[in-house]
């Protein structure tokens, strides 16, 4: 497994020059852990304005069922719509997606896992898989928390080509409900920072409520001046 | 400028990534703790500071169990009748409450770090 990882190591390091594509970058940032017996539904929201090429005032909504398969994997099943200021929301893709946590948390340097996702269009021949890498390192009450993410598109209603999305977040653990963050994405025409806050509220038993809010502001002309982007998740 | 930026943090990331598993974990000191009756044993216990620390949890109630902690940001769900492993530390000298989110009246600990 060691040989693997270097190997994707230096995979990331040559697709440092690669060109990277169009397309909405800033998303939940994943944490490399899963939980036998899991079970959680999740929404999230999206909402970006001011990007070239991108109609104004896009919002992103995603639906999700996950649930583990072991200790060390998690599947998740997406329904993602979208609408903007010029057109009505719409079911624009399903899902589906697979994390497998690939070290146990605190037992090396850092903890990794990797990401795979499949995605279909709705009404349309468009087709998107996408391999990532995900790593967390804690610095006393501090965690870091990046994730590498590979895609590539293909099908009849796209060109073909390869995207590349790396995000960073660094979360202070004040407490279980309210955790401070900040979050750094950069892909092709986005590049974006900005705060975020999380937390979680326990229910009865192991169920659980977290929720995350941020809002990423552009750093240059081609990125979205400001994105939105909230998450609720419901595990049980 | 804003490819450049981000050829940069893919070519470091990547650097980084290919240092960190170059290392190897440093086999770490075992605590034994066994799960009964929705129950710690032992409940409570110490360890040295600085150190990084290998938790065996037991879990021999028919049930699960989840080993919960903010204080040392983990959480892990044992299968009832299955074991489980939990990586600490090194943590700086203090006390470290620990409980089962299943059963959290009953499970409950800390750990002495000095």
């Amino acid at each position: 497994m060691r040989s693997a990882l270097l190997l994707l190591s230096l995979v990331f390091v040559s697709l440092s020059s690669s060109l990277l594509a169009d397309g909405i970058v800033i998303d939940k940032i994943y944490h490399p852990y899963v939980q036998p017996l899991e079970q959680e539904l999740e929404i999230r929201v999206l909402q970006q304005n001011n990007q070239s090429g991108i109609a104004d005032n896009t919002r992103l909504y995603r639906l999700a069922y996950g649930r583990s398969l072991s200790d060390r994997l998690f599947i998740e099943a997406y329904l993602v719509g979208q609408g903007s200021s010029s057109e009505n929301l719409d079911l624009q893709s399903i899902e589906m997606e697979i994390k497998w946590q690939l070290t146990e948390q605190g037992e090396y340097w850092a903890d990794w896992g990797v990401l795979a996702e499949l995605s279909k269009g709705i009404g349309n021949n468009i087709y998107e898989a996408s391999i990532g890498l995900i790593a967390e390192k804690e610095f006393g009450h501090w965690s870091a928390t990046t994730n590498f993410v590979i895609e590539q598109e293909w099908g009849s209603g796209i060109d073909d080509e390869l995207e590349s999305v790396f995000s960073l977040q660094a979360r202070y653990r004040y407490s279980q409900t309210l955790e401070p963050g900040i979050e750094f994405y950069a892909g092709q025409n986005s590049i974006g920072v900005g705060p975020v806050l999380m937390g979680q509220a326990k229910l009865a038993g192991p169920k659980k409520l977290k929720w995350e809010a941020g809002v990423i502001l552009g750093l240059d002309s081609k990125s979205p001046d400001t994105s939105v982007r909230l998450l609720f998740e419901y595990e049980f | 400028m804003n490819r450049l930026i981000i050829n940069r943090i893919l070519f470091y990331f990547g650097l980084l990534l290919a240092i960190a598993l170059s290392s190897i974990s440093q086999a770490a000191p075992i605590i034994k703790i066994e799960i009964k009756d929705h129950l710690f044993y032992p409940s409570e216990f110490s360890v040295p500071a600085n150190t990084k620390i290998k938790l065996l949890i037991i879990n021999n109630d028919p049930t699960p169990e989840e080993f919960e902690s903010y204080e040392l940001n983990r959480e892990k769900v044992i299968i009832g009748n299955s074991k489980a492993v939990i990586f600490i530390g090194p943590l700086s000298p203090g006390t470290y409450p620990f409980f089962g989110e299943f059963y959290p009246k009953t499970a409950q600990g800390k750990i002495l770090v000095n």
